[in-house]
């Protein structure tokens, strides 16, 4: 019977023995061996305790004690160690046996592992695997901070949404508040909210996986880039619940801005740039020929001074003059054909900002010449129609010309005002101010001419090349001297319009 | 001409090696005319060049790098620049290194007699 009895123990899917009074274990069936990983000799003296997890002690001598109290059987859920050391958890049940006195002779003992009926809730509850699980979760926290990247599930049938702690950490939202899209939009960026919303109901009508990239704006102005990429799963109760995956690119997007912008950067100032090199480069095309024009013509008076004059050679040294100065023509010719090919490109240019691109350019050489550059850009100034680069080619002349005007100032400081206004309804003003040394009233007509410079090593190109720029495209350019020190140069130019018609006349022309 | 003093011109364009020479010997003075200055370098003249008129800019060696060749080798020729570049401040720098003068192109006949009488005095 005993015999029949421990086979029959032994093949039940639980825990099963039996103790002495005191606890000490007296035998254990092979479901116990099999978990404990030890043989029925060794468990025999041992306790329960043994395997208990220390956590759930208390636990256990409660039951114990109520057991000893109140008779009757009575039940408990411990963790018990595995042989592999991991806890399980076990509904373990008591049953006294005990004399016609009612003393108590035996424990019976039968412990039932409930470990994965628990599991199916183990992000909220305490399971068996705890110390498992909160590891391979420190992990995913760790590896979600360091990717800035947080995980988010949304239920369609409840719209419950669960985030992850990083998400959280992203959002900038305290842990644990309940989440609903009118929260989530309080940090969308109000320019992504119609096509976040857009998308939200989009996913409710239409399930299946999708990826987004929005902006969030933080309470104090900071933007930050997240790229979202959702999958599609069902939840325990066959309802469709997205699985996302959110990622905090705002570093690599912001990057990626930086580059894009020194690129263009880059580009437009080699453009910009490309007039003082130009200017160099004829110079020197045409300095080579006239040096031998020059030579020559030296040459042939020379001979012809001689006595007797010598004929042959200077009719020779002229013929070559000739030569060197259709070389010289030459030059000429292959630049006029290189810009008679370019048309001015009209777009509409916003003055205040291709002016503020010049500023943010010459900054620093201004810093270096010790001068302080205000700007005093119109809000809401029409566009104007020109090409944007010759356009700013003219600021930056004039506020170099500004610049170097100052140079010899040192007993004041150094100030130079960029300001834009409109001029009339038609025209956009463009005023450079300055507080150097000016110019003679009368000059005011011939500093734009072509080579006309107060500088000591100026071209006397820049003011004339500016002129013309100006007068491409329709409108005016002057300069005088302004009434306490310093010089004020004013250009105008047409607004844009959509159908391209040139305003009768600037106002305001001096 | 003989037992005038010979100069050297050296420049990559030719209308400058031809008039440059014509005006010099105009004036009495010996000249050959070369279109770089390793053919300088190469050439016969090396030895009884008493004065270099050098282009600046020239494609492979440069009239600088043609001086501090000279230089290296213990010569002492003089050398005036001549340059289609206006660079002021390069002028200085050339000058500080031993050239007697830098002239920029177009130059007048006397600025560059007057380099030259200095260079050979």
């Amino acid at each position: 019977m005993q015999n029949q009895f421990s086979a029959d123990v032994d093949l039940l899917p639980v825990l099963a023995w039996t103790a002495l009074p005191d606890g000490t274990i007296d035998y254990v069936n092979r479901s116990w061996c099999e978990y404990t990983g030890t043989s029925r000799d060794n468990a025999r003296g041992t306790s329960l305790e043994s395997l208990l997890h220390p956590d759930d002690a208390e636990a256990l001598a409660g039951c114990r004690c109520a057991l000893s109290d109140a008779g009757g059987s009575h039940e408990c859920e411990v963790r018990l160690r595995r042989h592999d050391g991991v806890h399980r958890w076990f509904q373990v049940r008591f049953v006294p046996q005990q004399d016609a006195e009612g003393h108590l002779l035996k424990w019976f003992g039968v412990g039932t592992d409930v470990e994965n009926l628990r599991g199916t809730n183990a992000l909220s509850a305490r399971t068996g695997d705890e110390m498992e699980l909160k590891q391979s979760q420190a992990f995913l926290a760790k590896t979600q901070r360091l990717s800035h990247t947080g995980t988010l599930a949304w239920r369609l049938r409840t719209d419950e949404i669960i985030w992850s702690e990083e998400l959280y950490r992203i959002y900038e939202l305290n842990p644990g508040v309940k989440l609903t899209h009118e929260l989530i939009n309080t940090r969308i960026h109000p320019e992504d909210i119609p096509l976040h919303d857009e998308m939200v109901q989009r996913q409710r009508s239409d399930v299946r996986g999708y990826s987004s990239e929005h902006r969030l704006l933080m309470p104090d102005g900071r933007v930050k880039y997240l790229h979202l990429v959702a999958h599609v799963m069902e939840d325990e109760h066959g309802d469709p619940e997205y699985i996302a995956a959110v990622q905090d690119v705002t570093e690599r997007r912001l990057a990626d801005e930086a580059l894009d912008k020194a690129r263009a950067e880059l580009a437009h100032v080699a453009r910009v740039a490309s007039l003082g090199a130009l200017a160099a480069a004829i110079a020197h095309e045409v300095n080579q020929p006239l040096a031998g024009i020059i030579t020559n013509a030296s040459t042939c008076l020379r001979m012809l001074a001689t006595e007797p004059p010598n004929i042959d050679g200077a009719r020779e040294t002229a013929r070559r003059t000739i030569r060197d100065g259709n070389r010289a023509a030459e030059v000429i010719k292959r630049l006029r054909a290189m810009f008679a090919n370019k048309e001015l490109e009209t777009e509409p240019v916003d003055l205040n900002e291709a002016a503020r691109e010049v500023i943010a350019m010459l900054l620093g050489e201004l810093q270096q010449a010790g001068v302080v550059v205000q700007a005093e850009f119109m809000q809401g100034l029409s566009r104007v129609r020109g090409d944007r680069v010759q356009l700013q080619q003219v600021i930056v002349n004039l506020i170099r010309n500004a610049s170097d005007a100052m140079h010899s100032v040192t007993e004041r400081a150094r100030w130079l005002r960029v300001g834009t206004c409109m001029d009339g309804e038609d025209w956009v003003r463009l005023v450079v101010r300055d507080n150097g040394d000016g110019f003679d009233p009368r000059d005011a007509e011939r500093i734009f001419q072509a080579f006309h410079t107060t500088k000591p090593h100026g071209t006397g190109i820049g003011l004339s090349v500016s002129r013309s720029i100006i007068e491409a495209h329709g409108g005016r350019i002057w300069a005088f001297t302004n009434e306490g020190q310093g010089a004020c140069f004013t250009f105008t130019v047409p607004a844009w319009t959509e159908n391209g018609a040139s305003p009768a006349s600037p106002i305001g022309s001096a | 001409m003989e037992g005038s003093p010979l100069v050297a011109v050296i420049d990559d364009d030719e209308s400058v090696r031809e008039s440059l020479p014509d005006l010099l010997r105009e004036c009495g003075y010996r000249v050959e005319a070369f279109a770089c200055g390793e053919a300088f370098l190469d050439s016969e003249y090396l030895d009884v060049t008493q004065c270099l008129i050098l282009d600046i800019a020239m494609p492979g060696m440069s009239g600088p790098d043609l001086q501090r060749e000279l230089q290296k080798r213990g010569r002492t020729t003089p050398v005036i620049f001549i340059t289609g570049h206006g660079g002021a401040a390069d002028r200085q720098q050339l000058m500080r290194e031993g050239a007697v003068d830098c002239l920029i192109k177009p130059f007048n006949d006397a600025d560059l007699l007057r380099a030259l009488a200095i260079a050979l005095l």
